[in-house]
């Protein structure tokens, strides 16, 4: 029923070529045509334009391609009509695979950034060649010590693996010739993973090579590119190496991590994917634009040499430790050892094996916050015009760059006994993340470990800015929510900025999240039984990565107003700019 | 060119949006304002098929069967008392998830509005979502063996977040490749993605 209107007014275009090539080789009258016989099915050229529509294109009588022009819908069946709304050529993403070819996409052919980008060469001049071999760069391996670190890192996998309970059945001789073969097997296995594995930068794209048996090639859009972090852990410190991470939109998990890269390729080749993926941003920013990406757009020769950039904050080691004994879990740590000794001397038999097994148990829990200092050890933050830096670790040092045009989230949470000394926790979100990522440790989200209110305010500022962290309009939800929320509802608020909505929640914890209008993926209002009866609603920001904005248990009508609303402003923001 | 007729521009939901040429469904009038239909007067949601009940209920009944089966089998071995319970338990079941698949189906909607698609559904858990064309990043429109059958296809709307759910069922084939086709134009329109 939607065709009908449809197919009148798509028909004319299809129908117009046809006088003018089937006109001129063949004469008018006569049915048997001399200048079509490739055109097999239709023998017959229309007489006049206004005759019964062939099904096949008539407009090429002499060709013996099919289709040599613009090929209107090689797909067929399914799309019985073209778009209603005129003359559309490009495929559909969501419908079939079309087999024809589409001009958009020279992929196995032509790399793009050949021809139409002679930015190419110009901007990413390093020392050792003199430019770059155009379109396609020789394939890279990792640096050759990679296979020992990993077997090193297996190490300790294996030894994870085997427990103590292993140690204990079969003796320490067995289970150290245990550990060695299953560590020399991980090495072998990653030797043959290290001479099979390659990466190169084809255009805007790298590409990663894997896998002997199964081979794998991962090509990463570089327009997807949200954040790259280079990860040094202890034993690539000691050898001069790092890895290289890299997170996509839609990636479930980090992407191609390039473990191990020499510390300097590491930084060259982050700068250079940064660059690409600026770069590539930009036709997506102005599609009008379209081919033509100006030389200008990226600083030229600024991102080889990594500049620290402008120090926004350091975060006092002092700090940290402090802020990192008032958790729970450096609480609960007497008491563990209390019961670990209260264990040993009850059972009055000294037993190394359950020691050292309720040691281990009680180590995933309390170490967390000695991870955490290790971790946000030497915290430093920077700006680099448009994007963050962030380093930290003690035995792992990081280095993180976040484009901060791809920060969907900033989260600040005040847990419960950091409140005395008025510090909070600043968190950022990155399209890339699955929210059931295991590693917590690995989320480049880090904003700042710990901190006062104006330094916190000062680094929003930064990131989101015209925000004020405190000056958020936040209003509580109408007083019958508390029938939801016995305690917490002064704790639950939302509000509308300029550019960002804010919300609240947590009594012991408490959390503000802010998600920027532009950031924001979609709108829902959710209403649960016991919400529909006390006349409230639930507004949800979803954004790409994390969890969003969900405003608790707002009043009904205006739970409306807020969902209209951030639809009309996440249109706003996206028409302006 | 929204399917969704409007009568008035919606006070905070940007320009109007220009009626199309698809006829809306015949919805008589503006229907009452529930408590999860917002700004009443300016969306008019349109229905999904209720041939979709039917779908529903034979997957619903399969489902049954092979339950009610696995009961009467072990009443009949068994002669427990029980079992006769459990089967009169299922079958009460049953009976109130057939009628709220029929009320569920009545109570999907979807709209086109100038920006944005509004899906809502459930009953229990009402929920509404509304997704930028903008945020598009791909449509899936499926349709198993059973929808099939009944001439049903299902047309999903992707976005970069995981939390958004925009999904309907129950929709012809060629309203759904209208909706796929319409999506995907205006979403490559207005692409902005992240």
């Amino acid at each position: 029923m939607s065709e009908g209107p449809a197919e009148p007014a798509a028909r004319p275009p299809a129908q117009s070529p046809e006088p003018t090539p089937a006109g001129t080789p063949a004469p008018p009258e006569p049915p048997p045509a001399p200048g079509a016989p490739a055109a097999a099915p239709a023998p017959v050229p229309p007489p006049h334009p206004g005759g019964p529509p062939f099904p096949v294109n008539p407009a090429y009588p002499g060709a013996p391609m099919p289709y040599p022009g613009p090929p209107a819908y090689p797909g067929g069946p399914p799309h019985a009509a073209p778009y209603p709304g005129g003359p559309y050529t490009a495929p559909h993403p969501g419908g079939p695979p079309h087999p024809g070819p589409y001009p958009g996409t020279p992929w196995p052919a032509a790399p793009y950034g050949g021809p139409p980008q002679p930015v190419g060469p110009g901007m990413y001049v390093r020392p050792g060649p003199p430019a770059w071999p155009d379109p396609v760069e020789p394939r890279k391996r990792l640096h050759p010590l990679s296979p020992a670190l990993h077997g090193a890192k297996s190490l300790v996998v294996v030894i994870a693996g085997l427990s103590w309970s292993t140690l204990s059945r079969v003796g320490f001789g067995w289970f150290a010739a245990m550990v060695v073969a299953l560590a020399l097997g991980a090495t072998v296995i990653s030797i043959i993973s290290w001479y099979n594995t390659g990466y190169h930068v084809v255009g805007r794209e790298l590409r990663v090579y894997e896998g002997l048996l199964w081979r794998r090639t991962r090509a990463i859009p570089l327009e997807r590119l949200q954040a790259v972090e280079v990860v040094r852990p202890l034993l690539a410190q000691l050898t001069g190496l790092a890895e290289l991470r890299l997170e996509v939109v839609g990636g479930g998990k980090t992407e191609a991590p390039l473990a191990y890269l020499t510390v300097a390729d590491a930084a060259a080749l982050r700068g250079r994917l940064l660059a690409l993926a600026d770069r590539a941003g930009q036709p997506a920013a102005a599609p009008a634009a379209g081919a033509t990406v100006p030389a200008a757009a990226g600083q030229p020769a600024a991102p080889v040499a990594v500049p620290p950039g402008r120090a926004l904050h350091t975060v006092g080691n002092q700090d940290l430790l402090v802020s990192q004994l008032l958790t729970p879990q450096a609480f609960l740590l007497p008491l563990g050892l209390a019961f670990v000794v209260a264990q040993f001397l009850s059972e009055d038999s000294w037993s190394f094996i359950a020691v050292a097994s309720t040691l281990t148990a009680m180590a995933g829990v309390v170490l967390q916050p000695v991870r955490r200092v290790l971790d946000d050890w030497n915290f430093r933050l920077a700006r680099d015009d448009g994007t963050l830096r962030v380093r930290n670790g003690l035995l792992e040092t990081r280095a993180q760059t976040v484009p901060l045009h791809r920060v969907q989230t900033v989260r600040a949470t005040w847990p419960l006994l950091w409140r005395m000394k008025g510090w909070l926790r600043l968190r950022l979100e990155v399209a890339g993340y699955s929210v059931g990522e295991g590693d917590e440790r690995n989320r480049p989200d880090r904003l700042l470990p710990v901190g006062d209110l104006p330094t916190a305010e000062l680094i929003v500022a930064e990131v989101l800015p015209g925000v004020r962290l405190t000056g958020l309009p936040l209003t509580p939800p109408p007083p019958r929510a508390r029938w939801l929320h016995p305690l917490g509802r002064n704790a639950l608020g939302a509000g509308l900025h300029e550019q960002v909505v804010a919300v609240r929640s947590g009594l012991l914890t408490r959390q503000l999240t802010v998600v920027p209008y532009a950031r924001i993926q979609s709108v829902r209002v959710v209403q649960g039984p016991l919400q529909r009866w006390l006349r409230l609603a639930t507004v949800h920001a979803d954004t790409a990565g994390g969890s969003g904005a969900a405003a608790e248990s707002r009043d009904v009508d205006e739970a409306w107003v807020l969902a209209a609303e951030l639809s009309a402003r996440t249109h706003a923001t996206r028409r302006s700019g | 060119m929204s399917a969704a007729e409007s009568h008035q521009p919606p006070a905070a939901a940007g320009p109007p949006s220009v009626p199309g040429p698809f006829p809306s469904p015949s919805v008589p009038g503006p229907p009452p304002a529930g408590p999860l239909e917002p700004w009443p007067e300016t969306v008019r949601w349109r229905p999904i098929s209720r041939d979709l009940i039917w779908v529903e209920l034979l997957r619903l009944a399969a489902v049954l069967a092979v339950v009610l089966l696995g009961v009467v089998i072990g009443w009949v071995l068994n002669g427990h008392w029980l079992f006769g319970l459990g089967l009169a338990v299922v079958l009460l079941l049953g009976a109130g998830r057939a009628v709220s698949i029929v009320r569920a189906v009545h109570a999907w909607g979807y709209a086109e509005r100038a920006d944005d698609l509004l899906v809502r559904h459930g009953l229990l858990v009402r929920r509404l979502s509304i997704v930028p064309y903008a945020r598009m990043q791909f449509v899936d429109v499926s349709a198993g063996p059973l929808e099939r059958a009944f001439d049903l296809a299902t047309v999903q709307l992707h976005t970069a977040a995981a939390a958004s759910d925009a999904r309907v069922p129950g929709l012809r084939p060629a309203e759904a490749s209208r909706l796929r086709d319409r999506l995907t134009a205006l979403g490559e329109d207005r692409a902005e993605g992240l």
